[in-house]
Protein backbone atom coordinates (compact mmCIF):
# COMPACT_ATOMS: atom_id res chain seq x y z
CA UNK A 1 0.00 0.00 0.00
CA UNK A 2 1.30 3.42 -0.94
CA UNK A 3 0.30 5.95 1.66
CA UNK A 4 0.47 9.13 -0.46
CA UNK A 5 -0.93 7.91 -3.79
CA UNK A 6 -1.85 10.84 -6.02
CA UNK A 7 -1.12 13.49 -3.38
CA UNK A 8 0.41 16.85 -4.24
CA UNK A 9 3.19 17.81 -1.83
CA UNK A 10 5.31 20.95 -1.52
CA UNK A 11 8.69 20.73 0.22
CA UNK A 12 10.76 23.82 0.87
CA UNK A 13 14.50 23.30 1.20
CA UNK A 14 14.36 20.26 -1.03
CA UNK A 15 17.86 20.31 -2.55
CA UNK A 16 19.59 18.21 0.07
CA UNK A 17 19.44 16.55 3.45
CA UNK A 18 16.10 15.98 5.14
CA UNK A 19 14.10 17.82 2.45
CA UNK A 20 15.54 15.76 -0.39
CA UNK A 21 15.20 12.46 1.50
CA UNK A 22 11.57 13.34 2.18
CA UNK A 23 10.95 14.17 -1.48
CA UNK A 24 12.30 10.75 -2.44
CA UNK A 25 10.15 8.97 0.14
CA UNK A 26 7.03 10.95 -0.84
CA UNK A 27 7.51 10.05 -4.51
CA UNK A 28 8.08 6.43 -3.49
CA UNK A 29 4.73 6.56 -1.69
CA UNK A 30 2.97 7.79 -4.81
CA UNK A 31 3.02 11.57 -4.37
CA UNK A 32 3.97 14.29 -6.82
CA UNK A 33 6.36 16.72 -5.16
CA UNK A 34 7.26 20.32 -5.81
CA UNK A 35 10.62 21.12 -4.24
CA UNK A 36 12.21 24.50 -3.71
CA UNK A 37 15.72 25.63 -2.98
CA UNK A 38 17.85 28.71 -3.37
CA UNK A 39 20.56 27.25 -5.58
CA UNK A 40 19.40 26.32 -9.07
CA UNK A 41 22.21 23.89 -9.90
CA UNK A 42 21.85 21.87 -6.67
CA UNK A 43 18.07 21.86 -6.94
CA UNK A 44 18.08 20.59 -10.52
CA UNK A 45 20.62 17.90 -9.63
CA UNK A 46 18.55 16.87 -6.62
CA UNK A 47 15.49 16.41 -8.80
CA UNK A 48 17.22 13.84 -10.98
CA UNK A 49 16.41 11.04 -8.49
CA UNK A 50 13.23 10.46 -10.44
CA UNK A 51 12.19 11.05 -14.03
CA UNK A 52 8.67 12.03 -13.15
CA UNK A 53 6.56 13.33 -10.30
CA UNK A 54 8.94 16.11 -9.32
CA UNK A 55 8.88 19.83 -10.12
CA UNK A 56 11.54 22.31 -9.06
CA UNK A 57 11.08 26.00 -8.30
CA UNK A 58 14.13 28.07 -7.40
CA UNK A 59 13.50 30.51 -4.60
CA UNK A 60 14.18 31.76 -1.09
CA UNK A 61 11.43 31.34 1.53
CA UNK A 62 12.39 34.64 3.14
CA UNK A 63 11.43 36.48 -0.07
CA UNK A 64 7.67 36.76 -0.33
CA UNK A 65 7.74 37.26 -4.09
CA UNK A 66 9.60 33.95 -4.43
CA UNK A 67 6.83 32.22 -2.46
CA UNK A 68 4.24 33.80 -4.75
CA UNK A 69 6.10 32.39 -7.73
CA UNK A 70 6.28 28.96 -6.10
CA UNK A 71 2.56 28.77 -5.50
CA UNK A 72 1.79 30.17 -8.95
CA UNK A 73 3.67 27.19 -10.38
CA UNK A 74 1.87 24.75 -8.06
CA UNK A 75 -1.49 26.25 -8.99
CA UNK A 76 -0.83 26.06 -12.69
CA UNK A 77 0.56 22.54 -12.59
CA UNK A 78 -1.66 20.85 -9.99
CA UNK A 79 -4.39 23.25 -8.94
CA UNK A 80 -4.14 22.32 -5.27
CA UNK A 81 -1.90 21.14 -2.39
CA UNK A 82 -2.48 18.16 -0.07
CA UNK A 83 0.76 18.23 1.91
CA UNK A 84 3.21 20.95 2.85
CA UNK A 85 6.55 20.20 4.48
CA UNK A 86 7.90 23.61 5.56
CA UNK A 87 11.45 22.47 5.90
CA UNK A 88 13.74 25.26 4.71
CA UNK A 89 15.84 26.49 7.59
CA UNK A 90 19.10 28.18 8.41
CA UNK A 91 21.36 28.02 11.42
CA UNK A 92 24.79 29.55 11.74
CA UNK A 93 26.95 29.84 14.80
CA UNK A 94 26.55 33.12 16.67
CA UNK A 95 27.53 33.25 20.32
CA UNK A 96 25.56 35.81 22.34
CA UNK A 97 28.57 38.02 23.03
CA UNK A 98 29.52 38.51 19.39
CA UNK A 99 26.46 37.75 17.23
CA UNK A 100 25.52 40.52 14.82
CA UNK A 101 22.14 41.95 13.93
CA UNK A 102 22.56 40.43 10.47
CA UNK A 103 23.01 36.98 12.04
CA UNK A 104 19.85 37.35 14.08
CA UNK A 105 17.81 38.74 11.20
CA UNK A 106 18.95 36.10 8.76
CA UNK A 107 18.04 33.28 11.15
CA UNK A 108 14.59 34.62 11.93
CA UNK A 109 13.93 35.72 8.34
CA UNK A 110 14.30 32.17 7.07
CA UNK A 111 13.15 30.02 10.00
CA UNK A 112 10.28 32.13 11.34
CA UNK A 113 9.14 34.72 8.82
CA UNK A 114 9.88 32.46 5.86
CA UNK A 115 8.02 29.54 7.38
CA UNK A 116 5.09 31.73 8.44
CA UNK A 117 4.53 32.98 4.90
CA UNK A 118 5.29 29.60 3.35
CA UNK A 119 2.21 28.33 5.17
CA UNK A 120 0.06 31.44 4.79
CA UNK A 121 0.55 31.61 1.05
CA UNK A 122 -0.16 27.89 0.64
CA UNK A 123 -3.58 28.12 2.28
CA UNK A 124 -5.62 29.26 -0.73
CA UNK A 125 -4.47 26.14 -2.58
CA UNK A 126 -4.77 23.77 0.36
CA UNK A 127 -7.28 20.99 0.22
CA UNK A 128 -9.43 20.57 3.31
CA UNK A 129 -8.17 17.55 5.22
CA UNK A 130 -4.55 18.15 4.23
CA UNK A 131 -1.43 17.91 6.36
CA UNK A 132 1.14 20.56 7.20
CA UNK A 133 4.46 19.57 8.77
CA UNK A 134 6.77 22.20 10.21
CA UNK A 135 10.44 21.35 10.60
CA UNK A 136 11.43 22.43 14.09
CA UNK A 137 14.40 20.99 16.00
CA UNK A 138 15.31 19.34 19.29
CA UNK A 139 16.95 22.67 20.03
CA UNK A 140 13.44 24.06 20.62
CA UNK A 141 13.77 22.68 24.15
CA UNK A 142 17.54 22.28 24.56
CA UNK A 143 20.24 24.77 25.39
CA UNK A 144 22.67 24.86 22.48
CA UNK A 145 25.60 27.21 23.16
CA UNK A 146 26.41 29.41 20.17
CA UNK A 147 23.07 28.71 18.52
CA UNK A 148 20.62 30.67 20.65
CA UNK A 149 19.01 32.49 17.71
CA UNK A 150 18.54 29.21 15.88
CA UNK A 151 17.09 27.46 18.92
CA UNK A 152 14.71 30.32 19.66
CA UNK A 153 13.55 30.41 16.05
CA UNK A 154 12.77 26.69 16.23
CA UNK A 155 10.80 27.20 19.46
CA UNK A 156 8.74 29.75 17.52
CA UNK A 157 8.09 27.10 14.87
CA UNK A 158 6.83 24.65 17.48
CA UNK A 159 4.53 27.37 18.79
CA UNK A 160 3.06 28.00 15.32
CA UNK A 161 1.80 24.41 15.22
CA UNK A 162 -0.34 25.02 18.31
CA UNK A 163 -2.11 28.16 17.09
CA UNK A 164 -2.46 26.99 13.51
CA UNK A 165 -4.03 23.73 14.65
CA UNK A 166 -6.89 25.80 16.00
CA UNK A 167 -6.97 28.31 13.14
CA UNK A 168 -7.23 25.52 10.56
CA UNK A 169 -9.36 23.03 12.45
CA UNK A 170 -12.56 23.88 10.60
CA UNK A 171 -10.81 23.00 7.35
CA UNK A 172 -9.66 19.69 8.89
CA UNK A 173 -6.08 20.59 8.07
CA UNK A 174 -3.70 19.01 10.55
CA UNK A 175 -0.60 20.95 11.61
CA UNK A 176 2.29 19.27 13.37
CA UNK A 177 5.85 20.15 14.21
CA UNK A 178 8.57 17.54 13.73
CA UNK A 179 11.80 17.93 15.65
CA UNK A 180 14.80 16.06 14.33
CA UNK A 181 17.86 15.49 16.44
CA UNK A 182 21.33 15.72 14.93
CA UNK A 183 21.11 14.30 11.42
CA UNK A 184 23.76 13.21 8.93
CA UNK A 185 23.18 15.96 6.40
CA UNK A 186 25.66 18.16 4.56
CA UNK A 187 24.35 21.20 6.45
CA UNK A 188 26.63 20.84 9.47
CA UNK A 189 29.71 21.15 7.27
CA UNK A 190 28.41 23.56 4.68
CA UNK A 191 26.04 26.05 6.28
CA UNK A 192 26.76 26.47 9.98
CA UNK A 193 29.99 28.45 9.67
CA UNK A 194 31.94 25.78 11.56
CA UNK A 195 35.40 24.76 10.34
CA UNK A 196 35.71 21.14 9.10
CA UNK A 197 37.44 20.24 12.38
CA UNK A 198 34.72 21.91 14.45
CA UNK A 199 32.02 20.19 12.38
CA UNK A 200 33.64 16.81 12.93
CA UNK A 201 33.92 17.46 16.65
CA UNK A 202 30.32 18.62 16.81
CA UNK A 203 29.14 15.47 15.00
CA UNK A 204 31.00 13.24 17.46
CA UNK A 205 29.73 15.24 20.42
CA UNK A 206 26.14 15.06 19.15
CA UNK A 207 26.37 11.30 18.76
CA UNK A 208 27.55 10.99 22.36
CA UNK A 209 24.60 13.08 23.57
CA UNK A 210 22.04 10.90 21.80
CA UNK A 211 20.83 7.86 23.77
CA UNK A 212 20.83 5.87 20.53
CA UNK A 213 24.54 6.68 20.23
CA UNK A 214 24.48 8.02 16.71
CA UNK A 215 23.08 10.76 14.50
CA UNK A 216 19.93 10.12 12.49
CA UNK A 217 19.94 9.40 8.79
CA UNK A 218 17.91 11.72 6.55
CA UNK A 219 15.82 8.70 5.47
CA UNK A 220 14.79 8.09 9.09
CA UNK A 221 13.56 11.65 9.47
CA UNK A 222 11.80 11.36 6.11
CA UNK A 223 9.95 8.25 7.32
CA UNK A 224 8.54 10.18 10.26
CA UNK A 225 7.55 13.11 8.03
CA UNK A 226 5.80 10.68 5.70
CA UNK A 227 3.87 9.28 8.67
CA UNK A 228 2.70 12.79 9.59
CA UNK A 229 1.84 13.55 5.96
CA UNK A 230 -0.29 10.43 5.54
CA UNK A 231 -3.63 9.28 6.92
CA UNK A 232 -1.66 7.00 9.25
CA UNK A 233 -1.54 10.02 11.58
CA UNK A 234 -5.16 11.09 11.04
CA UNK A 235 -5.76 11.75 14.77
CA UNK A 236 -2.49 13.60 15.37
CA UNK A 237 -2.48 17.39 15.29
CA UNK A 238 -0.71 20.14 17.20
CA UNK A 239 2.09 17.85 18.36
CA UNK A 240 5.84 18.20 18.26
CA UNK A 241 7.08 14.80 17.07
CA UNK A 242 10.62 14.28 18.34
CA UNK A 243 12.72 12.18 15.97
CA UNK A 244 15.91 12.59 17.88
CA UNK A 245 17.22 9.24 19.05
CA UNK A 246 16.08 10.31 22.50
CA UNK A 247 18.35 13.38 22.68
CA UNK A 248 15.81 15.81 24.13
CA UNK A 249 13.68 13.16 25.84
CA UNK A 250 15.75 11.78 28.70
CA UNK B 1 2.11 -2.42 3.74
CA UNK B 2 3.88 -5.33 5.34
CA UNK B 3 6.34 -3.48 7.51
CA UNK B 4 6.09 -6.08 10.30
CA UNK B 5 6.57 -9.13 8.16
CA UNK B 6 7.95 -12.04 10.22
CA UNK B 7 7.85 -10.08 13.48
CA UNK B 8 6.43 -11.39 16.73
CA UNK B 9 4.43 -9.03 18.93
CA UNK B 10 2.89 -9.10 22.39
CA UNK B 11 -0.05 -6.81 23.11
CA UNK B 12 -1.34 -6.61 26.68
CA UNK B 13 -4.93 -5.54 27.04
CA UNK B 14 -5.24 -6.97 23.57
CA UNK B 15 -8.73 -8.45 23.55
CA UNK B 16 -10.65 -5.22 23.03
CA UNK B 17 -10.39 -1.53 22.19
CA UNK B 18 -7.03 -0.05 21.28
CA UNK B 19 -5.18 -3.32 21.92
CA UNK B 20 -7.41 -5.27 19.55
CA UNK B 21 -7.22 -2.54 16.90
CA UNK B 22 -3.42 -2.66 17.12
CA UNK B 23 -3.47 -6.47 16.90
CA UNK B 24 -5.50 -6.28 13.69
CA UNK B 25 -3.14 -3.75 12.22
CA UNK B 26 0.02 -5.63 13.24
CA UNK B 27 -1.32 -8.83 11.67
CA UNK B 28 -2.28 -6.97 8.48
CA UNK B 29 1.33 -5.79 8.33
CA UNK B 30 2.64 -9.33 8.60
CA UNK B 31 3.20 -9.88 12.33
CA UNK B 32 2.35 -12.82 14.55
CA UNK B 33 0.57 -11.51 17.64
CA UNK B 34 0.06 -12.73 21.19
CA UNK B 35 -2.77 -10.93 22.93
CA UNK B 36 -2.95 -10.97 26.70
CA UNK B 37 -6.03 -10.13 28.74
CA UNK B 38 -8.02 -11.05 31.79
CA UNK B 39 -11.26 -12.36 30.26
CA UNK B 40 -11.14 -15.67 28.39
CA UNK B 41 -14.39 -15.00 26.56
CA UNK B 42 -13.14 -11.71 25.13
CA UNK B 43 -9.80 -13.31 24.20
CA UNK B 44 -11.55 -16.14 22.38
CA UNK B 45 -13.70 -13.72 20.41
CA UNK B 46 -10.65 -11.64 19.52
CA UNK B 47 -8.63 -14.62 18.31
CA UNK B 48 -11.59 -15.78 16.21
CA UNK B 49 -11.62 -12.35 14.61
CA UNK B 50 -7.84 -12.05 14.23
CA UNK B 51 -7.29 -15.41 12.55
CA UNK B 52 -4.41 -17.90 12.41
CA UNK B 53 -1.61 -15.44 13.25
CA UNK B 54 -2.99 -14.66 16.69
CA UNK B 55 -2.69 -16.44 20.01
CA UNK B 56 -4.27 -15.56 23.33
CA UNK B 57 -2.92 -15.95 26.85
CA UNK B 58 -5.22 -15.19 29.76
CA UNK B 59 -3.84 -13.28 32.69
CA UNK B 60 -3.38 -10.00 34.49
CA UNK B 61 -0.33 -7.73 34.06
CA UNK B 62 -0.37 -7.10 37.80
CA UNK B 63 0.24 -10.81 38.45
CA UNK B 64 3.89 -11.65 37.78
CA UNK B 65 3.22 -15.39 37.45
CA UNK B 66 0.71 -14.61 34.68
CA UNK B 67 3.36 -12.61 32.83
CA UNK B 68 5.77 -15.52 33.16
CA UNK B 69 3.18 -17.79 31.55
CA UNK B 70 2.72 -15.29 28.73
CA UNK B 71 6.41 -15.17 27.86
CA UNK B 72 6.82 -18.93 28.27
CA UNK B 73 4.14 -19.32 25.60
CA UNK B 74 5.85 -16.79 23.32
CA UNK B 75 9.22 -18.48 23.73
CA UNK B 76 7.78 -21.94 23.10
CA UNK B 77 6.07 -21.03 19.86
CA UNK B 78 8.21 -18.24 18.43
CA UNK B 79 11.55 -18.29 20.28
CA UNK B 80 12.06 -14.52 20.17
CA UNK B 81 10.05 -11.33 20.48
CA UNK B 82 10.29 -8.14 18.41
CA UNK B 83 7.49 -5.88 19.59
CA UNK B 84 5.89 -5.28 22.98
CA UNK B 85 2.83 -3.07 23.15
CA UNK B 86 2.31 -2.62 26.91
CA UNK B 87 -1.21 -1.38 26.64
CA UNK B 88 -3.18 -2.88 29.52
CA UNK B 89 -4.52 -0.13 31.75
CA UNK B 90 -7.15 0.62 34.32
CA UNK B 91 -8.76 3.77 35.58
CA UNK B 92 -11.61 4.83 37.78
CA UNK B 93 -12.74 8.15 39.20
CA UNK B 94 -12.09 9.32 42.76
CA UNK B 95 -11.87 12.96 43.79
CA UNK B 96 -9.26 14.17 46.22
CA UNK B 97 -10.92 13.67 49.59
CA UNK B 98 -12.48 10.37 48.51
CA UNK B 99 -9.35 8.47 47.47
CA UNK B 100 -8.79 5.12 49.15
CA UNK B 101 -5.59 3.12 49.39
CA UNK B 102 -7.25 0.37 47.35
CA UNK B 103 -8.05 2.82 44.57
CA UNK B 104 -4.41 3.92 44.33
CA UNK B 105 -3.06 0.38 44.56
CA UNK B 106 -5.41 -0.96 41.92
CA UNK B 107 -4.56 1.80 39.44
CA UNK B 108 -0.80 1.73 40.00
CA UNK B 109 -0.63 -2.08 40.11
CA UNK B 110 -1.98 -2.30 36.58
CA UNK B 111 -0.70 0.87 34.94
CA UNK B 112 2.74 1.25 36.48
CA UNK B 113 3.86 -1.98 38.14
CA UNK B 114 2.14 -4.01 35.42
CA UNK B 115 3.84 -2.01 32.66
CA UNK B 116 7.25 -2.31 34.31
CA UNK B 117 7.09 -6.08 34.62
CA UNK B 118 5.47 -6.55 31.21
CA UNK B 119 8.61 -4.99 29.76
CA UNK B 120 11.20 -6.37 32.16
CA UNK B 121 10.05 -9.94 31.62
CA UNK B 122 9.99 -9.46 27.83
CA UNK B 123 13.60 -8.34 27.58
CA UNK B 124 15.28 -11.79 27.61
CA UNK B 125 13.39 -12.59 24.38
CA UNK B 126 14.16 -9.27 22.67
CA UNK B 127 17.16 -8.02 20.70
CA UNK B 128 18.43 -5.45 18.21
CA UNK B 129 15.62 -3.81 16.24
CA UNK B 130 13.10 -4.46 19.01
CA UNK B 131 10.42 -1.90 19.72
CA UNK B 132 8.57 -1.32 22.97
CA UNK B 133 5.46 0.85 22.97
CA UNK B 134 3.85 1.99 26.22
CA UNK B 135 0.29 3.27 26.31
CA UNK B 136 0.27 6.63 28.06
CA UNK B 137 -2.61 9.06 27.98
CA UNK B 138 -3.38 12.70 27.34
CA UNK B 139 -4.41 12.54 31.03
CA UNK B 140 -0.72 12.24 31.86
CA UNK B 141 -0.20 15.90 31.00
CA UNK B 142 -3.59 17.46 31.66
CA UNK B 143 -5.64 17.99 34.80
CA UNK B 144 -9.09 16.40 34.94
CA UNK B 145 -11.39 16.21 37.96
CA UNK B 146 -11.33 12.94 39.85
CA UNK B 147 -8.42 11.53 37.85
CA UNK B 148 -5.63 11.73 40.45
CA UNK B 149 -4.55 8.12 40.34
CA UNK B 150 -5.04 7.49 36.63
CA UNK B 151 -3.35 10.71 35.50
CA UNK B 152 -0.41 10.27 37.87
CA UNK B 153 0.03 6.66 36.76
CA UNK B 154 0.12 7.71 33.11
CA UNK B 155 2.61 10.50 33.88
CA UNK B 156 4.72 7.75 35.45
CA UNK B 157 4.43 5.67 32.28
CA UNK B 158 5.66 8.60 30.21
CA UNK B 159 8.73 8.77 32.39
CA UNK B 160 9.43 5.04 32.12
CA UNK B 161 10.32 5.53 28.46
CA UNK B 162 12.82 8.27 29.32
CA UNK B 163 14.62 6.12 31.87
CA UNK B 164 14.48 2.96 29.82
CA UNK B 165 15.96 4.64 26.74
CA UNK B 166 19.03 5.06 28.94
CA UNK B 167 18.81 1.58 30.49
CA UNK B 168 18.45 0.04 27.01
CA UNK B 169 21.38 1.97 25.50
CA UNK B 170 23.44 -0.28 23.28
CA UNK B 171 20.78 -2.98 22.99
CA UNK B 172 19.19 -1.66 19.79
CA UNK B 173 15.80 -1.79 21.50
CA UNK B 174 13.71 1.38 21.27
CA UNK B 175 10.99 2.45 23.69
CA UNK B 176 8.32 5.08 23.07
CA UNK B 177 5.05 6.19 24.60
CA UNK B 178 1.82 6.39 22.63
CA UNK B 179 -0.60 8.73 24.39
CA UNK B 180 -4.16 8.53 23.12
CA UNK B 181 -6.79 11.14 23.78
CA UNK B 182 -10.48 10.35 23.86
CA UNK B 183 -10.88 7.14 21.90
CA UNK B 184 -14.20 5.61 20.90
CA UNK B 185 -13.64 2.11 22.27
CA UNK B 186 -16.70 0.13 23.35
CA UNK B 187 -15.58 0.54 26.96
CA UNK B 188 -15.17 4.32 26.66
CA UNK B 189 -18.46 4.75 24.83
CA UNK B 190 -20.29 2.84 27.56
CA UNK B 191 -18.50 4.72 30.35
CA UNK B 192 -18.96 8.19 28.85
CA UNK B 193 -22.48 7.87 27.49
CA UNK B 194 -23.77 10.05 24.66
CA UNK B 195 -23.26 13.29 26.55
CA UNK B 196 -19.75 12.44 27.66
CA UNK B 197 -18.73 11.50 24.13
CA UNK B 198 -20.08 14.79 22.82
CA UNK B 199 -18.23 16.70 25.52
CA UNK B 200 -14.91 15.05 24.63
CA UNK B 201 -15.43 15.66 20.93
CA UNK B 202 -16.16 19.33 21.63
CA UNK B 203 -12.99 19.71 23.75
CA UNK B 204 -10.78 18.17 21.07
CA UNK B 205 -9.44 20.42 18.28
CA UNK B 206 -10.28 17.72 15.71
CA UNK B 207 -13.86 17.86 17.05
CA UNK B 208 -14.33 14.13 17.36
CA UNK B 209 -13.12 11.10 19.31
CA UNK B 210 -10.52 8.78 17.79
CA UNK B 211 -11.41 5.56 16.07
CA UNK B 212 -9.36 2.80 17.76
CA UNK B 213 -7.93 1.95 14.31
CA UNK B 214 -6.28 5.40 14.23
CA UNK B 215 -4.41 4.53 17.43
CA UNK B 216 -3.52 1.12 15.98
CA UNK B 217 -1.98 2.83 12.94
CA UNK B 218 0.33 4.87 15.17
CA UNK B 219 1.28 1.77 17.18
CA UNK B 220 2.24 0.13 13.88
CA UNK B 221 4.41 3.13 12.98
CA UNK B 222 6.19 2.94 16.33
CA UNK B 223 6.56 -0.84 16.00
CA UNK B 224 8.08 -0.57 12.51
CA UNK B 225 11.44 0.65 11.28
CA UNK B 226 9.70 3.80 10.03
CA UNK B 227 10.35 5.15 13.54
CA UNK B 228 13.93 3.82 13.72
CA UNK B 229 15.38 7.10 15.05
CA UNK B 230 12.75 7.50 17.74
CA UNK B 231 13.26 6.47 21.33
CA UNK B 232 12.03 7.93 24.63
CA UNK B 233 9.52 10.00 22.63
CA UNK B 234 5.90 10.51 23.47
CA UNK B 235 3.56 10.49 20.49
CA UNK B 236 0.31 12.19 21.37
CA UNK B 237 -2.56 10.75 19.35
CA UNK B 238 -5.16 13.00 20.85
CA UNK B 239 -6.62 15.16 18.10
CA UNK B 240 -4.69 18.05 19.65
CA UNK B 241 -6.42 17.72 23.04
CA UNK B 242 -3.33 18.11 25.23
CA UNK B 243 -1.14 20.02 22.74
CA UNK B 244 -2.45 23.56 22.79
Amino acid sequence: MKTLEGKIAVITGGSSGIGLATAKRFVGEGAHVVITGRREKELKEAATFTERNVTTVVGDVSRLEDLDRLYAVVKEKHGHIDILFANAGAGTIGPLAVATEAHFDQTFDVNVKGLFFTVQKALPLFKDGGSIILNSSVSNVLGLPGFSAYAASKAAVRSFARAWTLELKDRKIRVNAMSPGPTETPALETTTGLTPEQAEQAAAQFASQVPMGRRGRPEEIAAAVTFLASDESSYITGVDLAVDGGMAQV
Amino acid sequence: MTRLSGKTAVITGGATGIGLAAAKRFIEEGAFVFIFGRRQEALDAAVAELGPNARAVMGSVSDLADLDRLYTAVKAERGTLDIVFANAGAGSVAKLGEITAEHIDETFDTNVKGTIFTVQKALPLMGKGGSIILTGSSAGTTGAPGMTAYSASKAAVRNLARTWAEDLKGTGIRVNVLSPGATATELAKAALGEEGQKAYAAMTPLQRMADPAEIGAVAAFLASSDSSFMTASEVAVDGGLAQL
